[in-house]
């Protein structure tokens, strides 16, 4: 819903006290229904700061707030909430607690990029929204996506072998997401591929499921790309102060 | 033998027009009432200036030497003009110090004056000391002070700067944009970040206008290369919680009241017209248009005039005016002159 169209008024902001009593007057029951503010009484400078150190998300401060990526949305075409620029107004202004409102619609960008295209300023709001999916999961805010989970077993099979084998890649993806992996249309998938491909290639595709194929002399290539890999979530887990969320974490249990 | 051309006032562009008088060998007395030459980027302190991004005192400073060293423009300062009568070709002009001489055009170039923020009690100017204007934020560059606080002097975390402070607003007859105050702006903030990199500045706009290539240069630039942020909101007023000012105001965008912490606020002064005008207008015989500025006849065969025949007007004696455009202006000006007396004379073509 476009932001002039929604309620100012939010069920959450409401407060019904079942006794109270106001300079002696008693106001119980429904006249004592009170708003909580809407007043914005801070700035957070830091969440901008953070979202720019994460891969997509470092030209945020370029928005001058015109709506181009939101109006040219695949997604917020069917889901009217999934509101782009609303969400980088949010980060910009550090407006944590509103963002954090929408953490179960912002991973579903389908990364179409129409706003890419539409973007005046060259925001390439697709970044941003990546990046604050990942943000948010690193904050612990939301659990990780099932696309951030391909994009890692997908990764970490480059990384180790150079070569893509999609049966381990999907196995290790069900794993990972805990679905099964017996699920009928891969039964009826594997079915119809014993059925058409010739003896051969079905006898390539099932030793590669046990034996995973590498290119040959990767090792060195596959250190350079972990090295790099260490180094970006290092650096990214210093943006976002990672270890004092951590810490302060540990201390709340312990108390 | 020919008489010299009036020029009033010693700003950019009645230092242009005299430059220009003199390139092609005709006499002026340029009258500014102030003690010294270069009109409100040297008398109040500019820093660096839009778009050349030079020094006011290098390239005001470079303007006001070459019109004193030369030997056609004869400079009064610290006087006005007390009575001027006649006609085109033919005008006799009496000064405040009380030289009389005749001249055969004038050419008003008598600038603006600042908004004096003191009219919009809201904003906490003249109440607080960490209320400043633009102009007050340029002297701190300028002088090499650096930004500050006036209350402690010290270095600002948070800056907001309001624009339209003075202009665009009706509750104080000021309906006029004042053209200038957003790229100004634009380029005092990425000034502030510049020396403060830790200070966050916040610009509160209705809306940007900076103009032409100043977009990508100024707009653009803060934005990209300095982080400075805008925020669509015109301020309600500003206060202070002891500590910290308090800025008050709507965020559009979100549709929610906003209370924000600040440091400094910095207004962005529109331009009024010059207080003297109704002098001037009286003294002069012209009209001034309806906001009060000097009005000038907008015809496309010539520039500059006044509603008076021989008299004419240049810079932002007009209107709110950049450096540039009222220096351009004042040699335009003075094209003008030129063109009428060579009619007067009979020797159109």
């Amino acid at each position: 819903m476009p932001i002039h169209e929604k309620s100012l008024i939010r069920p959450e902001n409401l407060k019904t006290h079942d006794s109270l009593i106001l300079d002696g007057v008693d106001v119980s029951g429904h006249w004592s229904t009170f708003i909580e503010s809407r007043v914005v009484a801070d700035y957070n400078e830091a969440i901008e700061d953070e979202i720019a150190a994460l891969p997509g998300g470092e030209h945020i401060h370029r928005c001058w707030q015109c709506g181009s990526c939101t109006n040219s949305c695949t997604v917020n075409a069917i889901n009217p909430d999934f509101n782009p620029r609303y969400w980088i107004y949010l980060i910009r202004m550090g407006m944590e607690s509103e963002l954090l409102r929408d953490k179960d619609i912002i991973w579903q960008c389908v990364s179409c990029n129409k706003c890419t295209y539409a973007c005046p300023r060259d925001v390439f709001p697709e970044g941003v929204m990546k990046a604050t999916s990942h943000w948010l999961e690193l904050k612990g805010h939301t659990p990780k996506s099932p696309s951030m989970h391909f994009d890692e077993v997908f990764t970490e099979q480059i990384v180790k072998t150079g070569k893509i084998e999609e049966s381990r890649t999907i196995r290790r993806f069900f794993q990972r997401t805990n679905q099964g992996l017996l699920q009928d249309w891969m039964l009826e998938m594997v079915k119809q591929l014993l059925r058409g491909l010739p003896i051969g290639l079905l006898t390539r595709m099932g030793l590669a499921t046990f034996v995973a194929p590498r290119t040959s002399n990767w090792s060195r290539a596959s250190a350079a790309m972990q090295e790099y890999i260490d180094e970006q979530h290092e650096k990214q887990e210093e943006a976002l102060s990672l270890a004092q969320l951590v810490k302060a974490a540990q201390e709340d249990v312990a108390a | 033998m020919t008489k010299p051309i009036l020029i009033v006032g010693g700003g950019p562009a009645g230092l242009a027009a005299a430059h220009s008088l003199a390139t092609v060998g005709r006499a002026s007395v340029l009258v500014e009432k102030e003690d010294k030459l270069g009109g409100a980027p040297i008398l109040s302190g500019y820093a660096k200036l839009v778009p050349s991004g030079e020094w006011a005192k290098d390239a005001i400073g470079g303007m006001v030497q070459r019109v004193e060293s030369e030997s056609l423009v004869q400079v009064e300062t610290g006087a006005t003009v007390t009575s001027f009568d006649g006609g085109p070709g033919d005008f006799s002009v009496e000064l405040s110090s009380g030289s009389k001489f005749d001249a055969e055009a004038a050419i008003l170039c008598s600038g603006f004056t600042h908004f004096d923020s003191v009219n919009k009690p809201e904003w906490g100017f003249g109440t607080y000391p960490d209320v400043v204007t633009t102009t007050q934020v340029e002297q701190m560059i300028s002088s090499g002070q650096g930004v500050r606080c006036p209350s402690d002097g010290r270095k600002p975390q948070r800056v907001a700067i309001l624009l339209c402070v003075g202009s665009r607003d009706r509750q104080i007859g000021r309906e006029w944009c004042s053209k200038i105050c957003c790229t100004v702006s634009a380029n005092m903030a990425m000034e502030i970040r510049e020396e403060l990199p830790d200070c966050h500045v916040y610009i509160y706009y209705m809306d940007i206008r900076t103009f032409g290539l100043y977009e990508t240069k100024y707009y653009w630039r803060s934005q990209e290369e300095f982080k400075v942020k805008y925020i669509k909101a015109r301020i309600a007023e500003v206060t202070s919680d002891g500590e910290k000012l308090i800025v008050k105001g709507e965020d559009t965008l979100v549709k929610r009241p906003i209370t924000i912490p600040f440091d400094m606020v910095v207004h962005a002064i529109g331009m009024d017209p010059n207080v003297d005008n109704p002098d001037i207008a009286n003294t002069f015989g012209i009209d001034l248009e309806p906001h009060g500025f000097i009005g000038s006849a907008n015809t496309y065969g010539s520039m500059s005039q006044t509603s008076r025949p021989g008299v004419f007007v240049a810079g932002a004696a007009t209107g709110p005016e950049t450096i540039d455009d009222s220096i351009a202006q004042g040699h335009a000006a003075a094209m003008a002159v030129l063109s009428g007396l060579r009619e007067a004379m009979g020797q159109t073509a």
